[in-house]
């Protein structure tokens, strides 16, 4: 057990081997303890200037009882030991008979990576050191487009220390930042408003922060107010819709991505339950969901119950591969976990949950594609979306793309909704571009329980969904 | 327990103690503690699927000091890392820029207590047996199983108990304390094609006695079953009627856009409205926050600024904006409240007919498009502008024809609130924005 770890939350090994005991004594099969201490830090700037700094401390232990597919769970916020004890009683309340397991004496450290190393560590990052970054994002913004009229740019940071331990005597420690920088402006025309936004965001320290990440996200926002004043939103109805390389990746999250998380596949509400081996798209098709990218922030070095942070191919060639496995769905299967098992934090219990989900490249350019649709969307940026499992119908909002006339880019359009059906839209992306990008904005995941995770994609050409627009 | 222990007095005790030590840095502050704790009990086809329990506290610390403003908030609640945290917490309010906005709201817009009882607190909470829970969540799950189309069948039960205390430096003192008892029900149903349709339902209450769970599982599984075979429909404008347990999601974009925050940012497209008529004269929205026994009600905000019935839409007219005592400075406008406790909507039918909810609201409208729930979409609120993806049912001669798939509606928020036809009689009892369903004209719907 690493001694740093164990002091920050005041326990030993004995008690730890103790609290295990306690919860597996009505007769649970596996149990686990989820030690977290988050600090949260923000700086924001409106009107010019620097008006607000904040600080949270989010520190407890989560204690999970399992018994079949049935879970325990309760956490308490302070790690003295009566109040772990009544958690890890409460949480043993889930089984009910059985016989009483015993854990290995000696423990055992679960090997992981490193995904993401700290070159300047986030504790020392003060005030002082963020505000010329706001400042610089203020200045670049008003400079760049001269119809902005407010700014408005916050920066996150976060750090998680986190100390796991479960019944096979296996434990991790991790450290987990994320930084991000988040902007927005509005811009005023002929009494007009349109507003705009973009942000970075990385498991990394605070090297991550700089003049020219600042300036990359200064030239974002600034070139989509300009563009918002050119579009408007499209005459709607179903047609071929491309999608632009990166944040498009929230196509995958949402049409196929959730109904790959085996909870929904073991309770049999997921469209592709019973797909799993066979052909369900193009051979062109590659979709992975990562936890190794390096300062992604979807990466894990370990996941939430103690599996370490993999790569894990979900359509392989068009044919579906894995689901997304917890312990609990990969018991069930009777295969093994996929490093899936996340939480918001110790108050929830872990649970399936996407990371860095991308499509892998295919053959064709971008213009190739645009160049082969004669009436059509191509979609640039996209915001929320959303997806009902096991009818597989899925939703996601663009807010700025082009119409698409004889295979060339012309008016801009903005502001629309997309709506298909997952397995369907899947059978119909007719053309996969060799332009894979990462998407890393601030892209969180909430399933009850929020979860960083990432998204990316070379464009591709959808034969047919059904376009948001006027009549 | 949460409220009325030594454990609380310690907790509040805390409240004071960091209280003083900022004040006797030359800061003002509010520290407000907030505790809250659940119980769940949720099970999957007939079987326990999961137990939970979940205790919360945590201290919020808002400093003011020199016009200068931080928000700090904590769950260790030890005094020497109380200390600690409050002295990290001064010395980066210092390194924050000046705003002659920032300060503690004028003393005499604080709620000077002694109103009677709001009706939110079920002191049965402590003593309802986790038999009696179970029973509840077993009799909800056993109403879904035996169908021939049930995939799966989930119930949950949660009860909730809130406890919130705030001080701060201008004597402001006062708490709070809500019980909530809530019930779901979430199944999965398929009709041999491959897809499977999820549904759920929800009651809530704020009094064990008033929990309605009977029909909560039969709900669910009738409007899953009402999903199958659903078909595309052609692009076109429809009538629209929006069930009451989803109309909020077309008024959030109104609330929002009265935002102080948003307003002042220019970031909202109700910004310079005041006063104008923006929408259908037969719209009219009310904030009623000493209704009693209902989710929302609260005699003071979260600054501690006592709340009082506010009509912020009159006939389609702009009345107020939601502006807390920082925006009010930053605007010049009177403060009003941070933002609606119970809003309401109160329109009027043009026809002088009354209609209970969308069975109702059908026949009169004769054709259209009935949303019982949305899928995603988004709304600008600097213009306005939305796109929703919407699902339901096509309806013709007041009744229904066929579920509908893969639609979005598209289209401006004003012209929507002009285009409100009618409205029914049919708010949630439980819901703490009390919008019954409601009927619009002519909306764009995109399909086939």
């Amino acid at each position: 057990m690493q001694e740093s770890f164990a002091s920050l939350f005041g326990v030993t090994c004995s008690q730890l081997q103790k609290l295990i005991s306690i919860a597996m004594e009505e007769g649970g099969e596996y149990a686990d303890i989820f030690f977290e201490y988050t600090t949260a830090n923000e700086l924001s700037l409106r009107d010019n200037r620097i008006n607000r700094a904040g600080s949270h401390i989010d520190y407890g232990v989560g204690i999970r009882v399992i018994k079949g597919e049935q879970t325990g769970y309760a956490y308490s916020e302070t790690t003295a030991m009566p109040q772990m004890e009544k958690a890890a009683r409460f949480a043993a309340k889930i089984a009910s008979s059985g016989k009483t397991l015993s854990m290995p004496a000696a423990l055992r450290k679960i090997e992981g990576n490193d995904f993401y190393p700290m070159k300047r560590d986030l504790e020392s990052f003060g005030i002082e050191e963020k505000l010329p970054f706001l400042e610089l994002l203020d200045r670049r913004i008003f400079e760049l487009e001269r119809r902005c009229t407010k700014v408005r740019a916050t920066i996150n940071d976060s750090l998680s220390k986190i100390m796991f331990f479960n019944s096979y005597g296996e434990f991790y420690t991790d450290t987990r930042p994320l930084v991000s920088v988040v902007g927005s402006a509005t811009f005023e025309h002929d009494g007009r408003l349109e507003s705009a936004g973009a942000s970075k965001s990385f498991r990394a320290g605070a090297e991550i922060l700089s003049g020219p990440l600042i300036e990359e996200l200064a030239r974002a926002i600034a070139a989509k107010g300009a563009f918002l004043f050119q579009a408007r939103q499209p005459a709607g109805g179903e047609m071929p819709v491309v999608m632009a390389a990166g944040s498009s990746g929230i196509l995958l999250h949402e049409a196929v991505g959730h109904a790959f998380e085996a909870d929904f596949v073991r309770k049999g509400t997921s469209i592709f339950s019973d797909r799993l081996g066979m052909q369900i798209c193009d051979k062109s098709i590659t979709i992975v969901d990562d936890a190794t990218l390096a300062a992604n922030r979807g990466s894990l070095n370990y996941d939430d119950e103690g599996i370490p942070g993999q790569r894990t191919c979900l359509v392989e060639k068009g044919r579906l591969n894995s689901f997304m496995h917890d312990r609990i769905s990969a018991k069930y299967y009777n295969t093994a976990p996929t490093g899936n098992g996340r939480r918001e934090s110790f108050r929830y219990m872990p649970i399936p949950r996407m990371r860095a989900t991308y499509m892998e490249n295919g053959e064709f350019s971008r213009e190739e594609i645009i160049a082969g649709v004669r009436k059509g969307i191509y979609a640039t940026d996209f915001s929320n979306g959303q997806v009902q499992i096991g009818a597989g119908d899925f939703s996601f909002y663009v807010k700025s793309g082009y119409i698409i006339e004889n295979g060339k880019l012309t008016a801009p359009v903005k502001d629309i909704n997309i709506i298909g059906n997952g397995p369907q839209a899947l059978g119909e992306i007719s053309m996969v571009g060799n332009d894979r990008t990462i998407d890393n904005s601030t892209w969180t995941c909430g399933k009850g329980q929020y979860c960083p995770v990432s998204c990316g994609m070379p464009t591709v050409l959808v034969k047919r969904l059904v376009v948001g627009g006027l009549t | 327990m949460i409220y009325g222990t030594e454990e609380n007095r310690n907790e509040t005790e805390c409240a004071g103690f960091v209280l003083k030590y900022l004040e006797k840095q030359g800061a003002q502050a509010r520290i407000t503690l907030n505790k809250g704790c659940i119980n769940t009990i949720c099970l999957l086809n007939g079987k326990t699927d999961r137990l939970q329990m979940s205790n919360d506290r945590a201290l919020t610390i808002q400093i003011y000091h020199k016009n200068r403003y931080g928000n700090f908030s904590t769950n260790r609640l030890e005094k020497g890392e109380l200390e600690k945290f409050a002295e990290n917490a001064l010395r980066a309010t210092m390194l924050v820029e000046e705003d002659p906005a920032r300060a503690l709201p004028e003393k005499e817009l604080y709620y000077r207590g002694e109103n009677r009882d709001l009706g939110q607190f079920d002191s049965s909470i402590f003593t309802i047996p986790d038999e009696r829970k179970k029973e509840i969540v077993l009799e909800i799950c056993s109403s879904m199983e035996g169908n021939r189309y049930l995939v799966s069948a989930e119930s949950e039960y949660n009860d909730y108990l809130d406890y919130q205390y705030i001080i701060d430096s201008q004597g402001f003192e006062a708490h709070s304390l809500q019980t909530d008892f809530d019930v779901s029900a979430q199944c999965s149903v398929r009709n041999g094609a491959d897809a499977r349709y999820e549904s759920s339902w929800y009651e809530s209450a704020m009094h064990f006695r008033k929990l309605d769970y009977k029909r909560c599982g039969i709900e669910a599984l009738e409007r899953g079953i009402a999903k199958f075979n659903p078909a595309k429909v052609m692009s076109g404008k429809y009538n629209m009627i929006i069930e009451n347990c989803c109309a909020s999601r077309v008024v959030s974009p109104v609330i929002n856009g009265l935002s102080g925050s948003l307003v002042q940012q220019k970031n909202s497209f109700l910004a310079g409205s005041l006063g104008k008529r923006v929408f259908g004269k037969n719209v009219t929205f009310k904030d009623r926050p000493h209704r009693y026994g209902m989710a929302g009600s609260r005699y003071f905000d979260s600054e501690g600024i006592a709340t009082k019935e506010m009509t912020f839409i009159e006939n389609g007219i702009i009345n107020n904006y939601f502006i807390d005592s920082y925006y009010s400075r930053k605007l010049n406008m009177p403060v009003t409240v941070e933002s609606p406790s119970v809003p309401e909507i109160v329109c009027r039918n043009e026809s002088g007919n009354e209609f209970r909810g969308p069975r109702e609201l059908m026949r009169e409208m004769g054709n259209g498009i009935l949303v019982t729930g949305f899928n995603g979409g988004n709304c600008n609120g600097a213009t306005g502008d939305f796109s929703y993806g919407i699902e339901g049912f096509l309806f013709s001669g007041g009744t229904i024809i066929h579920p509908v798939r893969e639609m979005n509606i598209t289209g401006n928020v004003v012209s929507l609130w002009n285009n409100l036809a009618a409205v029914g009689k049919d708010p949630l009892k439980w819901a703490k924005w009390q919008i019954p369903s409601l009927a619009f004209e002519n909306i764009n719907f995109n399909g086939k």
